[in-house]
């Protein structure tokens, strides 16, 4: 087989070129190592001998957007450009190293990058799981809280992401965003779907006036981070961030879908403290019908992603078994946005 | 097939968890075969025998015993056999493309009662808007209710508490 993204062997070799060509150096790749988790980039794990003419092995990790992808077409640029930019601050972010939307090398948009050390927490559990050890559900939390409020702090205006701000202000940003995610239904819903058409409707009649443009991780939650003995080391998956409210990140990492079945938000807050800490730290007063708001917003979102995920299979672009077990989540997805709209502020 | 849908479904998931997830090392495909599991458990809620299958072997069915019949006319003591009409049951590709014709008239209304709800009195738009946000409910009900617990934190980590 010809192509890198289903050959390994043909991928560890196009690795080798690609990195000698960047430091000018030869390099030795050892054995992938392709990770489950993510249901849209594959990732791998990619051992290096000699990289910048340095002895033993650096442990790289190599995110590939693949034309038949959940998303495609992608673009690494987001990603890249929001981990470069956050360098040097205090959101703890991988070192973004190289990274391009050409299909030269990988056939497919590519992003290398620091690995780092932790694992992640899952946010889904079977029923009847234990909460998370008390300590070390605070101490995450904690820096949960921290990371998202230092990122929603970042002066991005001189950063590379400003490249991504477009005509961005804080009356339009909503809206952009809801047009966005519109024109993603568009394309990707197999069948029609009223009640998301009606969640439009009201997402557009809605719209709130954001407290600041801010860069939006846009999709903060457990298991989007990693954390080793009580610490978080590094925020992941960047691939949905873009500049907007900050309240979004909120909506999105309060969703019941990453509670895992406990009152906690992303199984880590109790809901009045993060508000009230992250208030503390992001500077300014959460509002909680703009929460509310991106809460419908973020699950519009979900079952826009999960109607992706079952078109992708459909058409037989890929045929991982995790896209249509996701399709299969649209309705849980409608039934809760419907229930966040018609629940009191 | 003579075993039932269901008992099929339960023992292939069971085949898949005992005897091949066992035996199974790589986090990915593990992932795989829980992605695998979740589909079949889906299928087993909502799925069945083909019933365009079955039609077609109960309408051969039926024009064996109407031409016996016709042949018995006349033959004292011959068993009384009714006349048979082979069933026309709609395929569920047809139900389908029957539901979203209708959603998307659902979906039309609404639009246009956003448009016009000022000119409508107050109780008729609330009625009409009720009967419609109604049926969006039912119809996504009816499918939670035919919904298998999602297997995601298999599917993620390859594992399974």
């Amino acid at each position: 087989m010809n192509d890198p993204l289903r050959n390994d062997g043909l991928l560890r070799e196009r690795i080798t070129t690609y990195l000698a060509q960047q430091t000018g150096q030869p390099v030795s790749v050892g054995e992938l190592t392709r990770f489950a988790v993510g249901f849209s980039w594959k990732t791998y794990l990619v051992p290096v001998q000699g990289l910048h003419g340095q002895a033993g092995v650096q442990r790289l990790i190599l995110r590939l957007g693949p034309d038949y992808g959940l998303f495609a077409p992608y673009s690494a640029m987001p990603e890249f450009l929001a981990m470069r930019s956050l360098e040097g601050s205090t959101v703890p972010v991988p070192k973004a190293y190289w990274a391009g939307d050409d299909r030269q090398h990988f056939s497919a948009p590519f992003l290398f990058s620091e690995c780092m050390q932790g694992d992640a927490v899952v946010p889904w559990v079977p029923a009847g799981t234990p909460p998370l050890e008390e300590g070390y559900r605070r101490a995450l939390g904690t820096q949960f809280i921290d990371a998202l409020a230092a990122l929603h702090c970042v002066p991005w205006q001189h950063q590379p992401i400003a490249q991504m701000a477009g005509a961005i202000t804080v009356e339009n940003a909503a809206l952009r965003n809801v047009e966005f995610w519109e024109r993603q239904i568009q394309r990707w819903a197999m069948r029609p779907y009223p009640a998301a058409d009606w969640a439009v409707r009201w997402l557009k009649d809605h719209c709130p006036v954001a407290p600041r443009v801010a860069i939006v991780h846009g999709d903060y939650r457990t298991g989007n981070f990693l954390e080793q003995d009580g610490t978080i080391t590094a925020i992941l998956d960047w691939e949905l961030v873009h500049l907007g409210d900050p309240h979004e990140d909120l909506g999105w990492a309060s969703l019941p879908m990453y509670m895992g079945g406990s009152k906690f938000i992303s199984r880590l807050c109790e809901p009045e403290w993060f508000y009230e800490r992250y208030r503390e730290k992001a500077g300014f007063q959460v509002s909680m019908e703009s929460v509310r708001y991106y809460r419908a917003f973020s699950l519009l979102k979900l079952a826009a992603t999960h109607m992706a995920a079952a078109r992708c299979f459909e058409e037989g672009r890929f045929s991982d078994m995790r896209m249509p077990a996701m399709g299969s989540q649209i309705a849980t997805c409608l039934r809760q946005l419907e229930k966040t709209i018609e629940a009191k502020p | 097939m003579n075993n039932s849908f269901p008992r099929l479904i339960d023992g292939m998931c069971a085949t898949l968890r005992t005897e091949v997830l066992t035996r199974l090392d790589d986090e990915f495909a593990r992932g795989q075969v829980f992605g695998v599991i979740n589909l079949l458990n889906t299928l087993k809620a909502r799925g069945d025998w083909s019933v365009g299958f079955l039609a077609q072997q109960v309408s051969a069915q039926c024009e064996a015993l109407n031409q016996v019949r016709q042949l018995l006319q006349g033959v004292p003591d011959s068993p009384a056999l009714p006349e048979l009409r082979a069933p026309t049951p709609m395929s569920a590709q047809d139900m389908g493309a029957l539901r979203d014709e209708h959603n998307r008239r659902i979906g039309d209304m609404l639009q246009w009662l956003s448009l016009h709800h000022a000119q409508l009195p107050p109780e008729l738009a609330q009625a009409i808007e009720g009967h419609l946000r109604q049926s969006m409910r039912t119809e996504i009900e009816i499918e939670l209710r035919n919904s298998p617990r999602p297997l995601f934190a298999e599917m993620s980590s390859g594992q399974e508490n």
